[in-house]
């Protein structure tokens, strides 16, 4: 197909600019697949360059380096304490000392049991003074894979020290030869509050990242080549690295597996059909309501908004709870219409999982219409009042001023906004579990190692039953988590791709 | 009057009566919807007040008032919750504040390398469920003895330590403060960490209050991780994974279900006096972060 | 006070885009130098290379004879202004003033007296209680001026501080500026895009464009012997006319436009042929001002047609196409033309310019360098 130049593609009716610029998304694919390539290839290059520059500057550091420099390649920090430096030198030097005391008397162990996660679990063994066999410890997979992985972050980060230690020689070694004077340690804690401030203010929030959600996802993505379950506890079962074996089993549909790739088929179909309803009907009605209640000549303005947003802040758990309680076989609503005669039987509110599916997604509009009327307002206050007067000068009606104006506008600001709330949706736990949970009931169609989940359930909560369920199956929920991943990392890369504003920072104001 | 002046007198009346009549459906639905969502808070609280039964039954107005609810909830483990919550959440409110003003301020203010490659590192780390890490620190904080009845000292450690992941609102607030006003106080003489808290932080008013209310309000709703680290020990939980409790199984909403209506009015109030109190700043944040991403 | 120098200064954004190169210049103390050009020239990237807010890629900048590259913008003793003001909102007037001072920890006393004397001069003094919000254009730029003022610094930067305003505001400004710097007395570095400021506060002009500067020299110079076209038509308003000619040498020189000779005389022609300038293609410039209305009988002046007829006031500005249908701007004074004249300049009116001998420029049109310089 050819491409239209502007003027031609301006000749089309509307239905033929729509079929072109679908036409034109569609041809777009490949070449993004291309573009996409060519980026990862040429960033494994530039990896690669990097790499190479690096280790040549390391030797070419330690041909033209002083003596000290020399020594430093060994004797981290000797370069910095030989030169005056005292502090930096004092602090590579422990930092030496510790890491090679920290290999030598664990490091070391635990990475060398990596390959396997142990050989020995607990075991019984023959005690002579009692005589008698007495449980004894062996090796613990978990606690093996654990430090396993601290381990190798740690390396990493001496490598990465080393590195930063022999630049420095480097540099100082330039400072002396140009005739300047070395940084002192009073220098290097002012520029910590200057020109180096980001470190100062990165430390503790990174430090939290690191430990508490780096380091964790690193183990559980492992996880999910292992075979740990409630059957292969670690201890007295260790469990060890199976391969991809656990996501074939997800998505391979050969008999004895069937069963779980089918639940998985059926609770992520569930889980993007709740989370686009749930976007999408939380956003157009918010913004109904923004409309409805700013418009000219309503009163009670602050009242009506007063009312909604008095409801963001009562805790969700609350609400949830008790509104799931109203819709119970006994509860409220189905008593009050059964007094008035209206039906027969209670309503299967929660326990037919059609019903079940339909409420949570209105129950979510009334949990959501509040929020997104704020963002809604905020958003229409902000539409330039003179795009309406010259729409209504050239003789724009209500509804035309609403789908050409407020609509467009609204969802050119939002998009970003839009893309955030369908992730949360996608991982929605609280409202799905808090209506859910103890009313609606399992489908034995969707059972796997004896968890059974709802047809209501998420990826989320499915996940979190399976941890909980009496198998613990700790390698299944770390495969669903990265599938959850994939799903969302795919989404993300659509969408903006799609949406042409997508965050755009200012750099260079 | 001429016809043709008579017609635009008819369409003006027209006019007239056909805003009337939207205005008129706007009220209606109005009236409606506020109904449909303040009806539920209404009934919990006229619930919490009932003495005659303590199980759910088919009507909303008590037959018999009385605070019995209300002192039966102080001889549970209520109090032990709530104080439980009330700690995480003020804890939280401060570090977790300080650590979301460093992040943000610095990803929006301070050019280093690695800037970029540390936001998409977040934006990737953001796109795992949070939950799937649980697992891990369970065990982990376990062994440190953060788990069970000291729970709440585990779950501000996980809340606060992840909290910098939370940047965005805070970030978009900063990037629409001018770039030169930090130039010029540094021109002025000050360092970076002047320019923080000098000229930077007291223009931050709104965003910091911002992020307070809801750093204190997350541990109010937090359910999943509350319930993994408490595990199963009273003395760790949080309200929202105790009062769950009381619903979880018939045999528990027989026996607590108004002490549940009771405890939520106590969860609710406080919380909702702070955020009408703060809720312009509250708007703002949302409004912003919503615009910006 | 002190001097500046740059030396060789370069910067390059990421890896490609150059946005100043080779920059050359020594400013001398107490002297009043001003950059221009248009936007992207270059020319506030240099002005935030010396207040250190933005790294020098290659060179080296000196205040006061101390290479200045790797200090923080607070350790260098500058003072500046920006474009946009940069008030602290939260201060009040006073406090936005005495923010440097304050950060020194200077006493109280010194402090108070430092500001109130900086208000008195620029008259604000009525103001120092009030928030920058509560000020109109005007006032926060004094505030902002005054902020820089009670520094004292070694250098004063100023970054299109006014172009912010309209444009009687800006006329106002601009000449309370002139009169400021008598009063402080120090060295100032000032950009603007506007070539009026240029020429009117500055006693040098640097000229940039693309990174480069194009021509050094004080207003005069530059307005005289531009050393490009792109000097040429940047300084002065309207710009420069510019005409496809010849340059002949036989006895004297003679300029063949349009198929008429018109003969170089004077000082020009002196300077030509000193330059030993042979015959060859040029372009002839010649400013608005220094065209002239002949007549018919005058066999060197070019007949053109009025296209266009603008009434300033105290002077007709003639916007007319030649017979190869470039377009010229001719500068009349009101005043030298008679009633009939005047009413005689009508649109599609055939008129017939001269150029004063004196006041030509000549310009290799390949080089656009300009032949005598």
């Amino acid at each position: 197909m050819k491409r239209l130049s502007d003027l031609e593609y301006l000749r089309l009716n509307r239905f033929q600019k729509f079929l072109y610029r679908i036409a034109v998304f569609f041809m777009g694919i490949p070449a993004w697949f291309c573009k996409l390539g060519k980026k990862i290839w040429e960033g494994i290059k530039r990896f690669g360059i990097g790499v190479k520059d690096e280790i040549f500057d390391i030797g070419r550091t330690f041909k033209n380096g002083s003596w000290q420099t020399r020594v430093s390649y060994l004797i981290m920090g000797f370069g910095n304490i030989s030169r005056g430096q005292i502090l930096r030198g004092l602090m590579f030097l422990l930092f030496e000392a510790v890491f090679i005391a920290y290999m030598a008397i664990a490091g070391v162990h635990w990475l060398s049991k990596m390959d396997t996660l142990g050989d020995v679990g607990a075991h019984l063994e023959y005690d002579p003074i009692l005589d008698t066999s007495v449980r004894v410890p062996g090796d613990d997979s978990f606690k093996i894979l654990l430090y396993g992985v601290l381990t190798i972050f740690f390396v990493i980060a001496f490598i990465y020290t080393w590195r930063l230690n022999i630049k420095q020689n480097r540099i100082a070694d330039e400072i002396i030869a140009s005739g300047k004077k070395l940084k002192s340690a009073k220098d290097d804690l002012k520029s910590l509050v200057d020109d180096q401030f980001h470190k100062t203010l990165l430390a503790l929030p990174l430090a939290g990242i690191l430990i508490f959600t780096v380091i964790p996802m690193v183990f559980m993505i492992l996880i999910a080549f292992t075979n740990y379950d409630g059957a292969h506890d670690g201890y007295s079962n260790l469990f060890t690295w199976v391969g991809w074996d656990n996501f074939n089993a997800l998505l391979s549909s050969a008999d004895g597996n069937s069963r779980l790739s089918y639940t998985f088929g059926e609770i992520l179909s569930w889980t993007l059909i709740w989370a686009i309803f749930a976007t999408f009907t939380n956003y157009f009605l918010g913004m109904f309501v923004a409309i409805m209640i700013n418009k000219k000549g309503i009163r009670l303005k602050k009242l009506w908004r007063g009312i909604l947003v008095l409801t963001i802040a009562i805790p969700q758990f609350v609400s949830l709870l008790y509104v799931s309680r109203l819709f119970a076989s006994n509860g409220i609503v189905n008593s009050t219409l059964m007094d008035w005669g209206w039906i027969d039987s209670p309503i299967p509110f929660w326990t037919d999982s059609t019903i079940a599916r339909i409420m949570v997604i209105v129950i979510n509009i009334w949990v959501g219409i509040p929020y997104l009327m704020l963002v809604a307002t905020g958003v229409l206050m902000n539409i330039p009042q003179d795009l309406y007067e010259s729409a209504r000068i050239d003789g724009a009606s209500g509804f035309q001023q609403y789908t050409k104006i407020t609509l467009p506008y609204m969802l050119f600001v939002t998009g970003p906004y839009l893309l955030t709330s369908f992730i949360g949706n996608i991982n929605n736990f609280n409202v799905i579990y808090l209506l859910t949970w103890g009313q609606a009931v399992a489908d034995p169609s969707l059972t796997v190692n004896g968890t059974s989940a709802m047809r209501t359930d998420l990826l989320i909560t499915w996940l979190f039953k399976i941890t909980q369920g009496a198998d613990s199956d700790y390698k299944l929920a770390a495969v669903i988590g990265i599938m959850i991943f994939v799903v969302i990392a795919v989404i993300s890369l659509i969408i903006y791709n799609v949406i042409p504003s997508t965050r755009n920072e200012d750099d260079y104001s | 009057m001429s016809a043709r002046e008579i017609k635009k007198v008819r369409r003006h009346i027209g006019m007239h009566a056909k805003k009337t009549v939207a205005n008129t459906a706007i009220y209606i639905v109005l009236t409606i919807m506020m109904i449909v969502w303040l009806v539920p808070f209404v009934c919990i609280l006229l619930e919490s007040f009932r003495t005659e039964s303590t199980y759910m039954v088919g009507y909303i107005i008590p037959k018999e008032w009385g605070f019995d609810n209300y002192i039966s909830l102080l001889n549970s483990d209520f109090p032990k919750w709530y104080g439980n919550t009330l700690l995480i959440g003020l804890v939280c409110a401060v570090v977790q504040t300080a650590f979301v003003l460093a992040m943000s301020y610095c990803l929006s203010r301070l050019r280093f390398k690695g800037r970029k490659g540390l936001m998409n590192l977040i934006l990737i780390l953001g796109m795992f469920p949070g939950f799937l890490t649980m697992i891990v620190l369970y065990k982990v904080l376990s062994g440190i003895n953060l788990t069970g009845a000291n729970a709440p000292y585990g779950l501000m450690l996980v809340y606060c330590a992840s909290s910098g992941m939370g940047y965005y609102v805070a970030k978009g607030f900063f990037d629409t403060i001018p770039r030169s006003l930090d130039e010029a106080a540094r021109v002025d003489g000050a360092t970076r960490l002047q320019v923080f808290t000098k000229i930077t932080l007291p223009m931050a008013k709104p965003i910091i209050i911002y992020t307070i209310l809801t750093a204190f309000m997350a541990p109010w709703g937090d359910f999943m991780f509350a319930k993994y680290i408490a595990h199963n020990t009273s003395a760790g939980y949080n309200v929202a994974v105790g009062m769950q409790m009381w619903l979880n199984t018939p045999q528990n909403t027989f026996a607590h279900y108004t002490e549940f209506c009771a405890g939520g009015v106590l969860v609710a109030i406080p919380i909702t006096v702070l955020f009408m109190l703060l809720q312009k700043y509250y708007i703002e944040g949302v409004t912003g972060g919503a615009v910006k991403g | 006070m002190a001097t500046v120098k740059l030396t060789n200064v370069k910067k390059v954004y990421g890896k490609k885009v150059v946005a100043v190169d080779n920059f050359n210049l020594e400013i001398a103390d107490k002297e009043f130098v001003v950059f221009v050009g248009p936007s992207g020239c270059g020319k506030s990237t240099t002005l935030r290379m010396i207040a250190g807010l933005e790294e020098i890629t290659e060179g080296t900048i000196e205040i006061d004879g101390v290479v200045v590259n790797d200090f923080q913008p607070k350790d260098r003793d500058i003072a500046m202004v920006f474009q946009n003001y940069a008030l602290y909102p939260h201060l009040t007037v006073f406090e936005n003033m005495a923010f440097s001072l304050r950060l020194k920890k200077m006493p109280q006393d010194e402090v108070y007296r430092r500001v109130t004397e900086a208000a008195e001069i620029l008259g604000i003094t009525e103001l120092l209680m009030r928030k920058p919000r509560e000020l109109s254009g005007g006032q926060r730029q004094r505030v902002a001026i005054g902020r820089a003022m009670v520094r004292d610094s070694k250098v004063f930067l100023m970054d299109e501080p006014l172009s912010n305003l309209d444009a009687k505001l800006r006329n106002q400004m601009r000449a309370e500026i002139i009169l400021l710097r008598k009063k402080i007395d120090t060295t100032f570095v000032y950009v603007t895009h506007d070539q009026t400021e240029a020429m009117t506060l500055g006693d040098r002009i640097v000229i940039m464009k693309d990174g480069l500067i194009q021509q050094v020299g004080t207003p005069t110079e530059v307005f005289d012997m531009p050393v490009n076209l792109f000097v040429a038509e940047f300084i002065g308003a309207p710009k420069m006319n510019m005409f496809p000619a010849t340059l002949k040498r036989d006895n004297g020189y003679t300029v063949s436009l349009y198929g008429r000779d018109i003969a170089v005389t004077g000082a020009k022609a002196d300077a030509l042929a000193k330059a030993q300038v042979a015959t060859q293609a040029i372009t002839l410039g010649a400013r608005p001002e220094h065209i002239t209305l002949s007549n018919i009988t005058n066999p060197s002046a070019i007949p053109c047609t009025i296209e266009v007829n603008e009434m300033m006031g105290g002077e007709l500005h003639l916007h007319v196409v030649a017979p190869d249908g470039n377009k010229i701007i001719v500068r009349v004074q009101t005043i030298s033309l008679t009633e009939q004249q005047r009413n005689a300049l009508t649109c599609g009116a055939t008129v017939y310019i001269a150029f004063d001998p004196k006041a030509m420029h000549f310009f290799d049109p390949e080089t656009t360098g300009n032949l005598l310089v």
